[in-house]
């Protein structure tokens, strides 16, 4: 885990937020809604009272390290999990109730396809699954080839593709029914950029038909960028949800974050001057990081009070709060950390 | 470099306990199970016993002495309640046809000698079990030498008749004792009809147990006996059958490598736990209820369909005549199918991963094989291994293509062996259903 300074505020030390625990209300008719979920194994708590919704359409990113309790919401979502306590309504049904399957699709972190049979085997032993038959499962599976590419491929036993191929038919394999909510368990695990960017095109394509997307991923760009909704999880309790602007708005503010690289260990604190008594940087450290509301302003009084200490500053650093700040600054540890 | 390697490997034995089962624990059980089978078990006390009738038609008594004399021999287990002397000889015939009982010994005159000599001894017998008839043949040759022996120089008071001193009895030793001693002299004597038999012969190669008490035993005789020539060994089942184990062994092999198909793929299920496919699966319109009687329905036909090929090719090379037997051969293969079937699923339910399966699975069936006679028959087998093959789907299903194949009985016989297996399939499934529930609520 790289090393950091503590985040103060800018030059006029603002204190710092606390953890807030936030619900964003979605539309007046959620598509989906969770309210006080619990799940227990034994003695252990996967998930602690995990309540929100989602609206038709939206796209929901839900991040968390291991351990959070977001493969066993996903479960629970999917109907394959019974929760301890709480309820789970889809389109205002409970989720229990069988017809609760017709609208969720479902793709598992694993590839969850038979690998012995072709593409398009699977994808018609799918689409039987989901109750697709005769006219419709032909064209669903036509279509599932063209969408994935695989047009040429069909033939082929899916054991001998890619991992991004398989990606492809797994994802498809999950929407044929035409689902209005496809949830998807971190989809892009072990796959190259490019089929990365392939796999996010498809789900942009099934946004654009209004399927709603709740995905678990690792990776905080394609939190940031593919999703209109980000929950962050930890310790089986939702710390955080809202829009990227809106978490750190809520969170750590949006001043800038400014990072300096100095020419040697700094043996005592520096003293910005002034009438504030503040102090800043570590001892023993030869970085210095702090936050700005007025870059213009403020920089320039940090330049000086570090010349005055006898440093000189070697890089400067100026960038906005990101969604990796916000993670780190809600849970404490690195998203990998286990 | 290699020393690493070793490390590595003995470490990951360490840590596999079902492979350290499999490394040591299955061969020495095995070996076990067979040195019971074929040694009669420590101390012989699992000698089997051969399972007679007695029938008494000679109206003679040396006819009665001989058959008190053979219901109080070791090697015999006496079957009937009835009296020897109501018992018809087609009556024994039927029940050697049937099972019930292994041999009948039906001991009537020979008119046309006189004395001892006079007896004629005629064992009914299944031509399949060569075993049997060979220890029934060498027991009644051999009482009646001594019978006669004692007729012609009675037995010193207080002296059981087979304890008669050879020096007392001359003679009659060299023809007798080829029981004990394989001399394929004294056995080739034997009147063997109507079909061509395994030689008697081959006595010196029956597991030792089973003749051992009469091993070097002197016995009596006297000039005008022979005993070899008054036994007359008559196959009431199998006798125009050109091979009579073939059958037994297509369905014993048929039925381990059943339970063995069925197994690996009752273990899909396992594999579509690990990859999360179970899941997937059960996010869409299909229960689990309908996965696992998809599941069983598609092994059941799979074991229909291995077990008929393997049927098939036996009709073809070796003349197991299935298609003459077709009705009874479907009703039994379909429930064995359907049993074999529910314990793939018990067993993929009951355990965690593939790999827990896969030795569990082996040990089991390798067990249920041993013990059930598709590796050995088990008519060679203690009374005790006998009983404890009845747990198995093996001996039942064996036992009902039995019935169908060499006995021929109708298929109204098949009952008490279609009733086990689909109570114990039924069951089993039941089972397995429950057992998947974790699958569900996790």
């Amino acid at each position: 885990m790289p090393s950091r300074d503590r985040v103060v505020s800018d030059a006029e030390f603002d204190a710092e937020p606390t953890h807030r625990r936030e619900v964003v209300t979605a539309a007046e008719q959620p598509l989906l809604s969770i309210s006080d979920l619990h799940k227990t194994f034994g003695s252990f708590a996967a998930l602690r009272g995990v309540s929100f919704s989602l609206a038709a359409g939206e796209r929901l990113a839900f991040l968390g390290p291991n351990g959070a309790g977001k493969t066993t919401l996903i479960r629970c979502l999917s109907g394959l999990c019974k929760p301890t306590a709480g309820e789970i309504q889809l389109a205002g049904r409970p989720i229990a109730a069988r017809g609760g399957r017709d609208v969720i699709g479902l793709v598992p972190q694993d590839i969850a396809l038979y690998s012995d049979l072709t593409a398009q085997e699977n994808l018609t032993a799918f689409g039987r699954f989901h109750g697709l038959s005769g006219a419709n499962l032909r064209d669903k599976v036509k279509w599932s080839l063209q969408w994935t590419g695989l047009e040429n491929r069909a033939g082929e036993l899916v054991g001998r593709f890619s991992g991004g191929m398989k990606r492809r038919v797994n994802l498809a394999c999950g929407v044929m029914h035409d689902p209005q909510l496809l949830m998807l368990d971190e989809p892009t695990v072990g796959v190259d950029p490019q089929s990365r960017h392939k796999i996010f095109a498809m789900l942009d394509d099934l946004s654009a038909r209004g399927t709603a997307i709740v995905l678990t991923t690792h990776h905080l760009d394609e939190a940031e960028q593919r999703s209109d909704r980000i929950v962050i999880m930890d310790h089986g309790q939702v710390v955080a949800d809202g829009t990227i602007g809106q978490l750190i708005g809520r969170t750590i503010g949006n001043a800038k974050i400014v990072r300096l690289r100095l020419s040697e260990l700094l043996s005592t604190r520096i003293h910005l001057g002034g009438s504030e008594p503040a102090t800043i940087g570590d001892i023993g450290r030869d970085t210095i990081e702090t936050r700005m509301n007025n870059v213009s302003a403020s920089l320039p009084r940090l330049l000086g009070a570090v010349t005055r200490h006898g440093v000189e500053v070697l890089d400067i650093e100026v960038h906005s709060p990101t969604l990796h700040d916000v993670f780190l600054h809600l849970t404490g540890h690195e998203l990998r950390d286990e | 470099m290699i020393l690493n390697v070793l490390t590595v490997h003995v470490r990951r034995l360490i840590h596999n306990r079902v492979e350290l089962l499999l490394t040591f624990i299955v061969p020495v059980a095995f070996f076990s199970v067979f040195a019971v089978i074929f040694a009669g078990g420590v101390g012989g006390g699992t000698t089997p016993k051969i399972k007679v009738a007695l029938v008494d038609r000679s109206e003679s008594a040396f006819g009665a002495t001989l058959i008190r004399s053979l219901q109080n021999d070791d090697s015999l287990r006496i079957m009937r309640d009835e009296p020897p002397a109501s018992i018809s000889t087609d009556q024994a015939a039927a029940w050697v046809r049937s099972g019930s009982i292994t041999m009948a010994i039906v001991v009537q005159n020979d008119r046309r000698r006189t004395g001892a000599a006079a007896l004629a001894v005629e064992l009914l017998a299944d031509s399949s079990d060569q075993v049997a008839t060979q220890v029934v043949s060498a027991v009644v040759s051999q009482t009646l030498g001594q019978l006669s022996s004692r007729q012609a120089s009675p037995p010193v008071a207080g002296r059981p008749a087979r304890e008669s001193s050879p020096e007392a009895e001359p003679g009659f030793a060299a023809e007798s004792s080829f029981a004990a001693a394989g001399d394929p002299q004294g056995t080739s004597n034997f009147d063997r009809s109507p079909a061509p038999r395994l030689a008697i012969n081959r006595t010196a190669d029956l597991p030792p147990g089973l003749l051992a008490p009469r091993r070097g035993q002197p016995v009596a005789t006297d000039d005008r006996f022979d005993a070899a020539s008054m036994v007359r060994v008559v196959d009431v089942l199998g006798e125009n059958k050109s091979n009579p184990v073939i059958s037994m062994y297509a369905a014993g092999i048929a039925v381990m490598f059943l339970l063995f198909g069925a197994s690996g793929g009752g273990g899909t299920l396992l594999e579509e736990k690990e990859n999360q496919t179970l899941d997937r699966l059960l996010s869409t319109q299909m229960t689990m209820d309908q996965l696992i009687l998809g599941k069983w329905v598609y092994l059941t036909l799979l074991g229909v369909v291995q077990v008929t090929v393997m049927f098939a090719w036996a009709q073809c090379a070796f003349g197991v005549d299935m298609l003459g037997h077709f009705d009874g051969f479907l009703m039994m293969t379909i429930v064995t199918s359907a049993a074999a079937a529910s314990l793939g699923l018990f067993l993929a339910t009951l355990c965690k991963s593939r790999g827990q399966l896969n030795g569990l699975s082996v040990i089991l069936i390798l067990t249920m094989s041993a013990l059930g006679g598709s590796m050995v028959p088990r008519y060679i087998m203690s009374d005790s291994l006998r009983d404890a093959g009845l747990w198995t789907f093996n001996a039942w299903a064996l036992d009902g293509y039995d019935k169908i194949f060499w006995r021929e009985l109708p298929v109204e016989s098949l009952a008490p062996q279609m009733g086990v297996l689909m109570l114990s399939g039924v069951a089993l499934l039941v089972a397995a259903r429950l057992l998947a529930v974790r699958w569900e609520t996790q």
